[in-house]
């Protein structure tokens, strides 16, 4: 979260001379980051005051308060030569004591607190004013230089004791509490209610709620009061209200009604019961300087488990050795003095020094552990004042599978990148309509159960859908599309993770055989020399007679097919889709760096283009028959082919003496006399 | 010597009607060759008498010489046309060959991996569809917490597992943390976890799907200047040497004491304001990294890592952001990243 103060609302608590881009600049590096500074300008356009935007982390719920972000500075300004000292320290001087003894109250008020759990400090108390006049123009603008509206001085002044201390407070209209009855409980689903900006909820249930004994809900604890209890122009009774709240039950019910109130903001974090007291004490003052009311009720405090102080012992040596270097014993001290932490301290051995650090009740959210107490230490000191180290050396072993399918993958990428290919990443999560629209069954995978859309409602079990879609998209910007991509599949298993496969995908919208001819290049490249494409028909994706295996040593590693025409026609395609899927793991076994060297032939190599017609056997096969016909034959080229005929060229050689030519037309008549 | 003389002319006429050096080469074959012109009169000298053959021998030699002189200028004749006044316009353009590209997250994927790995960090992978458990719980974020917000998160739809929860989509790389202490079970760990992410947001700046990588380092006396020192080395490498890191306090549950990193901006070279106004990238001279700390001890023991004697740092970035952040890239919007259009992806 971000609260707004104001640089002179700061100088209420503290002294100092660091000009407010000063404070932002050394206030960042050691504590809260201030976003941005704006200066305020005056009537006459000169600079009087400035606006501090800062950013509160989580933890730090303590800090978001004029006071708050003063105890930092007193504790880092310091550190940079600057001077700072804090004014005041609220807690010690506004307590229940300090309140002024006051006419007899003449209003009972009713408290029943239903379950301990939900509600660690509840104070209240009534007054009489004379009307809820005209808030004072300091804080009027005070409050609208921290994004607050101003509307009364009775709400302004509930508002003002949270941007000053850090604790939310509310105002009801007491009159309007019909029995004076406060029935503090966990409400039931179902149970409806308006809170004063005009909102209405209907309950989710286990919310924190007040209801005035006559079944009226009058608050949405720590998050906004009830339209039916609220101030207006014409109230004469108040009822000023500070708590705490188990902040697990505020977060439920903010993030559930969608209701996501400032009071909320601070509730859901935690707040520091101690912390109570001195805003109401300091509320009742500024009631007393503003609206002079009397008080009509007593003052309610209940608090049954008061919130005890931590103490966490750690060494010197401790600190020293997670910060990276040695910090005076004093220094360490110092810090965590500056910061509101009770320091005592003792030498233990002739070189460690032990200190007992009590926090205060305003951290013990945070700091509860040894690390705690080092961030404290470490980053007031400063982060930049540390060196920079390299962690010391030392060898780790990549498991091996892993340096194999990683090494692949760059290969892989790389390879198909300089020959022309174009990579693609795209989104695991796939529509079920694209899925739908090429017949793959959604049930076989796994689907997002809180998605945002229904394009990506599906974990793709398959390269491909992605890969047509990407073709799809970009129809018709370019000649011929060339694509691939290198990503995870996610294989669903029963009951356990499912299994997250490596796969590559290639998509051209030129022939299946530049498909093919990629995949020939890659494999070539991947040092692999045994494989085959063999000829299939039996995934309904691809046309019947355009679809192939790939097989390494006879293992089955992918495969290539033209997109059937169906789904053409069913995604109105205008060309015609080629595409391989490949399990890269499978081909990263299968994988080396160079093929075995084979020795140049001494003797002549004798070429011979022929032309032919193939009849009802495969190339594939033809070629099988050709090596086994001749001992001479050597190599064979394709060359193209014209309506049934086949161009090849054979090379023919041996690797002991020189053949001739009759030798050749023989090894060739032979060939073509099989064939034929 | 009547054929000497028709040689030279011949000689001369052939050499005319030469153009090329093929050609050239023919011509010095057919006078000069084993059984060229010069060397058929040569071999007709045996015939002669001794003195008739000192003479006419003499003769040759001076036939010879001429015919080499001849075919010589014309070579240099030849050369000085190929190489000074043969004409083309060098500006046409080369013959095409096909240019492929990769996703710029390949080429950071890459490069971030061989920056760590020069530091001896070991490249890993885990998954993506990640149990609840290691997602959250394991990294000291109990369910309810408000942590959690910061990590809106996709579920699956699955039956839960009654020790690990429910299946995610991991929102952050970290869960990479809890496998790799698993995996190693005694330190020292030095791993880098580069891995798709994946959260509900999905607008005109976020993308559902974006990649981060993870920086995990834990051994005896780890401290903070060891993560500050590798952070610096990374930026160095990745950004350019000129440029600085800076880590402000942060909170995050998994790491104490935690940190957010800033790098100095390119763009107003840390100083905040380019000329007299306002740096329009940055923050006062600063952009934002990412997320870092110590390994928070709660962490340490989800991981089975004795936290008395271990400590570690580890850190989360986003690959495309800091891809976006490097000086010339000039891509601002991670979206178009994602887009899967051939005239932005062919840039790379």
């Amino acid at each position: 979260m971000n609260i707004k103060i104001t640089y002179n609302f700061l100088l209420d608590y503290l002294e100092t001379d660091a000009t407010a881009y000063e404070l932002q600049k050394f206030l960042s590096l050691c504590g809260p980051s201030i976003e941005t500074v704006e200066p305020v300008y005056d009537r006459n356009n000169k600079i009087e005051d400035y606006v501090l935007d800062i950013e509160i982390t989580s933890n730090r719920i303590d800090m978001a308060s004029v006071f708050g972000i003063a105890q930092e500075a007193a504790a880092i300004l310091p550190q940079f030569g600057k001077k700072a000292r804090l004014k005041q320290i609220p807690s010690k001087i506004y307590s229940f004591k300090t309140l002024k003894a006051e006419p007899l109250p003449n209003i009972k008020l009713n408290v029943e607190i239903k379950d301990a759990e939900l509600c660690q400090r509840f104070t209240a108390m009534g007054f009489e004013i004379d009307s809820v006049g005209q808030t004072p123009e300091l804080i009027s603008r005070r409050l609208k230089l921290c994004d607050i509206s101003s509307i009364n001085t009775v709400v302004d002044i509930s508002n003002y004791i949270m941007i000053s201390l850090g604790q939310p407070t509310h105002m009801f209209d007491l009159d309007k509490i019909a029995g004076k009855k406060l029935i503090l409980r966990k409400s039931v689903a179902g149970e409806k209610m308006t809170t004063l900006d005009g909102k209405s909820f209907t309950l989710p249930g286990e919310d924190i709620v007040i209801e005035d004994g006559d079944g009226k809900i009058i608050d949405m604890c720590g998050i906004m009061g009830a339209e039916n209890s609220a101030i207006n122009n014409d109230t004469t009774k108040i009822l000023f209200f500070v708590q705490t709240y188990n902040k697990t039950y505020i977060r439920k019910t903010s993030m559930k009604t969608g209701q996501r109130s400032v009071a909320a903001t601070y509730f859901e974090k935690g707040l520091d019961p101690n912390n109570v007291e001195t805003a109401f004490a300091y509320g009742v003052e500024l009631l007393n300087q503003h609206l002079s009311p009397s008080a009509c009720t007593e003052l309610i405090d209940i608090y049954p488990h008061k919130v005890k102080n931590e103490v966490i012992s750690i060494t010197k040596r401790q600190i020293d050795n997670i910060i990276g270097i040695p910090i005076e014993k004093e220094k360490i001290g110092k810090i965590l003095e500056d910061l509101g932490f009770i320091v005592k301290s003792s030498d233990i051995k002739l070189d460690d020094h032990l200190f007992h650090v009590t926090v205060p009740t305003s951290r013990i959210n945070d700091v509860s552990i040894k690390e705690d107490i080092i961030e404290e230490v470490a980053r007031i000191y400063g982060y930049h004042n540390l060196p920079n180290n390299l962690p010391p050396m030392t060898f780790i072993r990549q498991p091996k599978e892993l340096d194999l399918l990683l090494n692949t993958v760059s290969r892989v990428k790389s390879f198909l990148k300089h020959i022309g290919l174009n990579e693609f990443l795209q989104y695991s999560m796939i529509s079920g309509n694209l899925l739908k629209s090429l017949d793959i069954d959604i049930n076989n995978c796994l689907k997002i159960a809180n998605s945002i859309s229904t394009e990506i409602e599906y974990m793709r079990p398959s390269l491909l859908p992605s890969m047509i879609l990407a073709l799809e998209k970009n129809e018709g910007k370019k000649d011929h599309l060339n694509f691939f991509e290198v990503a995870k599949v996610y294989l669903t298993n029963k009951n356990s993770l499912p299994d997250e496969e490596f796969r590559l995908s290639l998509g051209s919208t030129e022939s299946i055989f530049k498909v093919k001819g990629v995949i020939e290049a890659l494999l070539k490249d991947l040092a692999i020399s045994n494989f085959e494409f063999k000829a299939k028909n039996n995934n309904p994706l691809f046309s019947t007679h355009q679809q192939a295996e790939i097989l390494i040593n006879g293992q089955s590693v992918g495969e290539i097919g033209k997109l059937a025409q169906k789904y053409i026609n069913n995604r109105e395609i205008k060309k015609d889709l080629f595409v391989a899927e490949i399990d890269i793991w499978k081909l990263a076994q299968k994988a080396s760096s160079v093929l075995p060297f084979a020795p140049i032939s001494p003797y002549a190599t004798v070429k011979r283009d022929i032309t032919m017609k193939l009849k009802n056997k495969s190339f594939n096969d033809f070629e099988k028959t050709c090596f086994k016909l001749s001992k001479y034959l050597n190599k064979i080229d394709y060359l193209g082919s014209f309506e049934n005929n086949i161009t090849i060229r054979l090379y023919f050689t041996s690797h002991e003496e020189n053949i001739s030519e009759t030798l050749v037309s023989n090894e060739v008549e032979k060939i073509l006399k099989k064939d034929n | 010597m009547k054929s000497a003389d028709n040689m030279l002319l011949n000689l001369k006429n052939d050499l005319l009607n030469t153009t090329n050096f093929v050609q050239l080469g023919e011509v010095e074959v057919r006078y000069l060759g084993r059984n060229g012109q010069v060397n058929d009169l040569m071999k007709k000298l045996k015939d002669l008498s001794v003195i008739e053959r000192s003479e006419q021998g003499k003769k040759l030699n001076q036939l010879k010489a001429n015919v080499e002189t001849l075919i010589n200028e014309k070579r240099k004749e030849l050369t000085h046309k190929e190489d000074f006044e043969k004409k083309i316009d060098i500006t046409l353009p080369g013959v095409k060959i096909p240019k492929g590209s990769l996703h710029l997250v390949s080429y950071a994927i890459e490069e971030i991996e061989k920056i760590f790995k020069k530091l001896g960090f070991i490249r890993m992978s885990y998954p993506e569809v990640e149990w609840e458990y290691f997602s959250f719980e394991a990294l000291n974020m109990p369910s309810n917490h408000p942590a959690r917000d910061d990590f809106e998160t996709f579920f699956i739809d699955s039956p839960k597992d009654k020790n690990f929860g429910r299946m995610v989509l991991t929102p952050h790389t970290s869960s990479g943390q809890i496998r790799e202490m698993l995996r190693v079970k005694e330190p020292p760990i030095r791993m880098i976890n580069i891995g798709k992410t994946y959260r509900p947001n999905w607008d005109a700046s976020h993308v559902p799907m974006f990649h981060q990588f993870e920086g995990l380092c834990i051994d005896e006396n780890i401290n903070i200047t060891h993560l500050k020192g590798t952070i610096d080395f990374f930026a160095k490498e990745f950004f350019g040497s000129d440029r600085e890191i800076r880590l402000r306090p942060f909170h995050f549950q998994f790491t104490e004491p935690s940190f957010e990193v800033d790098i100095t901006c390119d763009i107003c070279k840390g100083q905040g304001m380019v000329g007299d106004k306002k740096c329009r990238l940055c923050k006062q001279g600063w952009l934002e990294l990412g997320g870092t700390g110590m390994v928070h001890p709660n962490v340490l023991k989800s991981g089975g890592i004795d936290s008395q004697r271990y400590t570690g740092w580890a850190f989360g970035f986003g690959v495309e952001r800091v891809m976006m952040m490097k000086p010339g890239i000039g891509v601002s919007n991670m979206r178009v990243l994602y887009d899967s259009d051939i005239r932005i992806n062919e840039q790379f």
